[in-house]
């Protein structure tokens, strides 16, 4: 692709969005540290003034007034950090959320081949998780750890006294290096574990579906030992997990002791030395114990950061695809006018007549090394109904990819109304072709919204659209199936609704097809699963409908292509047999074999 | 089976739930019980370790001996070594206890399920019995490993601080306790109130990551529609009410925590006031006073916590009572007591008066008698709906019928060895369902007695060699059910090596209507005669060629037999068969 036109990803656009937040937020943290640190001086202090007598209780009373106010300064800073900075690291994952989807939208069927959708869904989750947590609770972290023992050290350091602080120190810096360690090899762990679950939950899921085949063949035994081994791996798996934790944990405690022991030991012999007050050593104490947490976080932070960079690499290179199925327009001249001043074609200029031409038609899938289309020569008029026939596999529906342009073929092979496919706006592609897929896919919504997928104008604004809706629904025969649903035209499809039949959901998305009342129409084997007395109805509808409008039918049942103005018959790529049903049952080729193989089929249907 | 269907019952289960869960911890007791003295141990080191340094100040004031230093710190030197050996023991100890009963839990689980009958799998999603099995015995981990014990340990720990407290000081207790109540409220309010957020939350994200999932399997029609913007500001709208629970929820906790905080402030100045003046008036001492800050601010965690485990203890319940819901499930086709054995099974089926319903009343068999000899071959013929299915389930013993016998070599079904009986049958099923593993294991299905000459045989047999050969790794291809890499009549042939390598003597089938390509029909066709020869074959039919050749041919219609004979005495019948037959050949010639 042009290197030159790469868009750069970067992080800093959706930072800087929120550069106030931070800001705030950062300072606020700040304050927190710092009244946090007054609270162990003034209890200190409490401590040393009863010691000496040298307070009484209204000094005491201040002392407590102070605490308060340290307290009341913590609690709005608690509550502000979390809310400016958290709040921000929301609004990143939520932008970026919304920006990765628009830029899947652009990109090309052959994107979605080569990446599984539960890997992309993979990058919505974790991926924005991992970045959302080193935007948020990491940033507040690192500042937060550095702030703080930065001040608790220097409070040590001239509060009570240098020596001391370096000693209690030591073991902590430990803390921060055995974290940090713990963090990768704990992540490292994890991912294992995950992975022997999944393939628990894989292994269970396949031996559940397929429990009547065990059954059949008598091998419960034999699936339960598989079973066995697989959660019993998932079981060392999670103990090794708990291995490192059960050490990890005491041990991290065990460490702060140490500090506390070596306070105890050498601050002790200060404090009967004299070199350091009573409550001195009981503030130093509260210090220590306030520092094992930044200590943590040093860890933590320093893993959430790498685990979010590869998170962010990963989705970069998502936004590095190119989009491959574009409007070339702009560099390319046009012989349609325009209206506009700038160079932006306006849609509703052009109009498809729906007149087709493949001229030397050859196409290889990007992945593919053999041509599934090869040297196809056709005409189809405006208003003709042509059909195709072929084997699976014989290139039928790569055909209706590349009308659809859901692949590019190579220049002026394909030409609609005269004119090099890709030099057709897409937006005039989408609106003047109507498409009805192989495998049906419809969408978790109602009915109602189904059927008008096509349409411009939603439903809600336009109620008056419903009559039209209904009409297609009746030209594709499922409009009294629909009527017999609890809600009709508003039941939901799919997961929370009614699951439809598969010749149910094919006459939902020829309704979709028809209401669109285009100028081509596709229908890439429409009707396989409609019994035959429907299927009839919908070609007698469809004749109708689709006068003087480009029909293409792509089917495996003659029954489905005889009334066709032309049928093509594709094998292996290869335009083989071309002419009316009546010719084509003449020329005695495949057309004719499967003819006659069908109508012995048809006999003993349904007995 | 309605205590599957119906979520309510299932909370009949509540009370005895725990009990059930605590009785897989029977075979570990010695170890738990272990668990929960080192728990006391290191609990009772988590409240000595402050008074400690607590004695400390006080002696430094009173003496200020060194050797007293050297000797508390001995003592906090040895309580931390133990502290740590504790710690880790019990840990490790629970967590494998924990996992273990884990391990039981889910192979009772599964082995139930798999005695369970056709009925229950009929009735059940597979992904909802896989989630009992995965994540919901995963559940009951945390309760086993982590809740019990951490339960145990804060309740011991906010009854010792008392205690202590008490001791210490009665009345400078009370008090620092006034406040503790009101910790415990807002706790459980904030309980209450985050799981309810909680629950938005996931029913936004489960909104959303549903439609991520259907439209980025769905792209490709969105593209073909135009209907980008559309979609976009359909994933916007979710998306920001995502964010909007998200938002919530950090404001929820942004709110509480903060709260709790300055509730330990006025605790400390509730302790720090009263005490001091009681350190004025000389009733206590100064290091009395430090012990009482340290442990009033130590008060708060084990509280939140118990909320918490409360919590985790209640969703770990739910998950049990559903695990316990399907464990309680009774096996609707038992084995037989004392089970007959045949030396061997030759193949003659008879019905005798046969009367069968999947549910209640509704009889999808009525009164169906016939006879099989062995060797024969009958085919059933009739619309969907008929019963024509229900008869090859029967055969297997795969439901139980209501009224009427099953003789197999005139035994009762139900008295013979169900593993017997179903070795002796070969099922076919219309959609043949492939195993992970290669094409081998999904011929010999985990039975190692089937060598892989016999695997190759019993391909080369039925004609699935050809296509077999062709693949990259010969026998060894991997495949999948998700991986689908075979055409339909492949899977039809790879199912027929499968039944031909377990060598059964009756053959139930029920022949596939899916569109198959001609050269394969051949091969399907010419495989069937083989397997069919010297088998008792039962079978629904759709091919002519496989009905023509049938020794009988049974017409059903609305669960009874209503025609029975050869091709050509059926059609000089002049019944439902000839009509059938003849609206058929009509329908194929003016269409």
């Amino acid at each position: 692709m042009q290197n030159t036109k790469q868009k750069k990803f970067s992080m800093l656009p959706y930072l800087f969005h929120y550069t106030g937040h931070y800001i705030l937020g950062i300072a606020v943290l700040m304050l927190v540290d710092l009244a946090s640190l007054y609270i162990p001086q003034y209890i200190g202090e409490i401590i040393d003034g009863l010691t000496a007598g040298a307070l009484d209780y209204a000094g005491v009373k201040s002392l407590l007034l102070k605490i308060l106010c340290a307290g009341l300064i913590m609690m709005a800073g608690r509550f502000g950090w979390r809310y400016f900075i958290i709040g921000a690291s929301r609004g990143i994952e939520y932008r970026m959320r919304n920006d990765l989807f628009a830029h899947l939208e652009t990109l090309s069927a052959r994107f979605f081949n080569s990446h599984k959708t539960g890997d992309l869904m993979a990058h919505f989750t974790n991926d924005l998780q991992a970045i959302r947590m080193a935007a948020g609770m990491a940033v507040i972290t690192t500042f937060d750890a550095v702030v703080m023992t930065v001040m608790v050290l220097i409070k040590m350091i001239f509060y009570v006294d240098f020596r001391l602080t370096v000693l209690a120190f030591v073991p902590l810096i430990l803390v921060a290096v055995g974290c940090y360690f713990y963090g990768i090899e704990s992540k490292k762990r994890q991912t294992k574990r995950q992975e022997a679950f999944s393939h628990l939950s894989d292994k269970v899921q396949e031996s559940l579906a397929g429990i009547r085949v065990l059954k059949a063949f008598v091998q419960e035994d034999a699936d339960f030992k598989s079973f066995e081994e697989a959660s019993t791996a998932s079981m060392e798996k999670n103990l090794s997990v708990v291995k490192l934790r059960a050490i990890f944990g005491p041990a991290l405690d065990a460490v702060t002791g140490i500090s506390l022991l070596l306070n105890l030991v050498f601050g002790g012999k200060m404090v009967l030395s004299g070199q350091i007050s009573i409550g001195q050593f009981v503030a130093f104490n509260s210090y220590i114990g306030m520092l094992v947490w930044p200590m943590i976080a040093c860890g933590d932070c320093i893993n959430a950061f790498s685990q979010a960079s590869a998170a962010f690499g990963r989705i970069a290179a998502i936004f590095r695809e190119e989009p491959d199925i574009v409007d070339k327009y702009l560099t390319q001249s046009l012989d349609f006018s325009l209206p506009d001043e700038d160079n932006e074609p306006n849609p509703d200029s052009l109009h498809l007549e729906g007149d087709i031409t493949l001229n030397h038609l050859t196409f290889t899938y990007p992945d593919g090394d053999t041509p599934v289309l090869k040297n196809v020569d056709l005409h189809i008029q405006p208003g003709e109904m042509l059909g195709i026939l072929g084997r699976t596999g014989s290139g039928k529906s790569s055909l209706a990819d590349l009308l659809l342009r859901v692949y590019d073929c190579d220049k002026g092979m394909l030409l609609l109304d005269g004119r090099p496919i890709d030099e057709i706006p897409l937006a005039v592609l989408h609106r003047d072709m109507a498409y009805v897929p192989q495998d049906n896919f419809l969408f978790s919504d109602t009915l109602e919204e189904n059927i008008a997928f096509g349409l411009e104008e939603r439903i809600q604004d336009h109620p008056e659209l419903r009559e039209s809706i209904h009409r297609a629904a009746m030209d594709a025969c499922i409009h009294d199936n629909i009527m017999d649903f609890p809600e009709d035209y508003l039941t939901l499809v799919g997961e929370r609704g009614v699951t439809l039949s598969g010749g149910q959901k094919q006459r939902s998305s020829i309704a979709r097809a028809l209401l669109k009342d285009s100028a081509v129409l596709i229908l890439d084997d429409s009707l396989s699963a409609v019994d035959t007395d429907t299927e009839e109805q919908i070609l007698e509808n469809l004749m109708r409908l689709r006068k003087n409008k480009t029909t293409i039918v792509i089917a495996h049942r003659i029954s489905t292509l005889q009334k066709a103005d032309h049928i093509a018959v594709l094998e292996e790529g290869e335009l083989t047999e071309y002419g009316t049903h009546e010719e084509l049952v003449a020329l005695g080729g495949f057309y004719a074999h499967i003819n006659e193989k069908q109508q012995l089929e048809q006999q003993l249907k349904e007995m | 089976m309605s205590k599957l269907t119906d979520d309510k019952t299932e909370s009949n289960y509540q009370g005895s739930a725990l009990m059930r869960l605590l009785s897989y911890m029977k075979p570990y007791i010695g170890w738990v019980t272990l668990c929960l003295v080192l728990v006391l141990a290191l609990t009772f080191f988590d409240l000595y370790r402050p008074t400690l340094i607590g004695d400390a100040i006080d002696l430094f004031k009173v003496r200020g001996d060194y050797d007293i230093i050297v000797n508390t710190s001995v003592k906090y030197g040895i309580v931390l070594i133990l502290s740590l050996i504790f710690n880790i023991t019990q840990t490790w100890v629970l967590q494998k206890t924990g996992q273990r009963i884990i391990l039981t839990v889910r192979k009772d689980l599964y082995a139930h399920i798999q005695s369970l009958s056709s009925r229950f799998f009929d009735l059940t999603p597979v992904g909802k019995l896989v989630t009992r099995v995965t994540n919901d015995v995963e559940a009951l981990d945390e309760m086993y490993s982590g809740i019990l014990v951490r339960l145990f340990r804060n309740i011991v720990k906010i009854i010792g601080l008392a205690v202590v407290m008490l001791v210490l000081d009665r009345k400078l207790a009370l008090f620092s306790f006034i406040l503790l109540p009101l910790v415990a409220a807002l706790t459980v309010l904030f309980r209450w109130i985050a799981r309810k957020t909680y629950r938005v939350t996931r029913t936004r994200l489960t909104d959303l990551n549903t439609f991520l999932s259907e439209n980025i399997s769905g792209m490709r029609i969105i593209q073909i529609f135009g209907r980008e913007k559309r979609k976009y500001e359909e994933f916007n709208d979710k998306s920001r009410k995502l964010y909007n629970a998200y938002y919530r929820e950090m404001i929820v906790f942004a709110i509480f925590r903060p709260l709790i905080y300055i509730l330990s402030i006025f605790s400390l100045m509730i302790v720090l006031g009263l005490g001091s003046r009681e350190v004025l008036g000389g009733a206590i001492s100064i290091g009395t006073l430090y012990v009482f800050a340290q442990y009033i601010q130590s008060f708060f965690d084990p509280i939140q916590e118990l909320a918490e485990q409360f919590s985790t203890l209640q969703s770990s319940l739910a998950s049990a009572e559903k695990i316990f819901t399907i464990m309680d499930e009774d096996a609707l086709v038992p084995e037989a007591e004392d089970p007959v054995i045949l030396p061997e099974i030759k193949g003659r089926i008879e019905f005798d008066h046969v009367w069968f319903a999947y549910d209640n009343e509704n009889y999808v068999l009525r009164d169906v008698s016939f006879v099989i000899e062995p060797g024969q071959k009958i085919a059933f013929v009739g619309a969907t709906g008929a019963g024509k299915s229900s008869i090859l389930n029967l055969i297997g013993r795969y439901y139980d019928i209501q009224k009427g016998h099953i003789y197999i070599d005139g035994v009762d079904i139900r008295l013979l060895s169900k593993k017997q009986l179903r070795s002796a049958i070969g099922q076919m099923q219309q959609d043949v369902f492939i195993f992970e593993g290669t094409v081998e294991s999904n011929i010999r299905l985990y039975d190692e007695n089937i060598t892989i000459n016999e695997v190759k045989a019993a391909a080369e047999y039925v004609n699935a060699s050809h296509f077999i050969e062709k693949l990259p790794h010969g026998y060894e291809e991997p495949v999948s059910e998700r991986g689908a890499t075979f055409s339909a009549g492949e899977r039809q042939l790879l199912s027929f090596a499968r039944t031909l390598a377990h060598k059964p003597s009756i053959l139930v089938m029920d022949e596939a209507t899916a569109n198959i390509d001609t050269e394969t029909e051949l091969l399907i066709q010419e495989a069937l005669e083989k397997l069919m020869k010297d088998r008792t074959t039962i079978m629904v039919a759709h091919r002519l060629s496989t009905i023509q050749h049938a020794d009988c041919i049974m017409v059903m219609h609305k669960g009874k037999i209503r025609e029975r004979g050869t091709h050509q005495e059926l059609l000089a019948q002049n019944g439902i068969y000839k009509k059938l037959y003849e609206l058929q050949i009509h329908h194929a010639v003016t269409a």
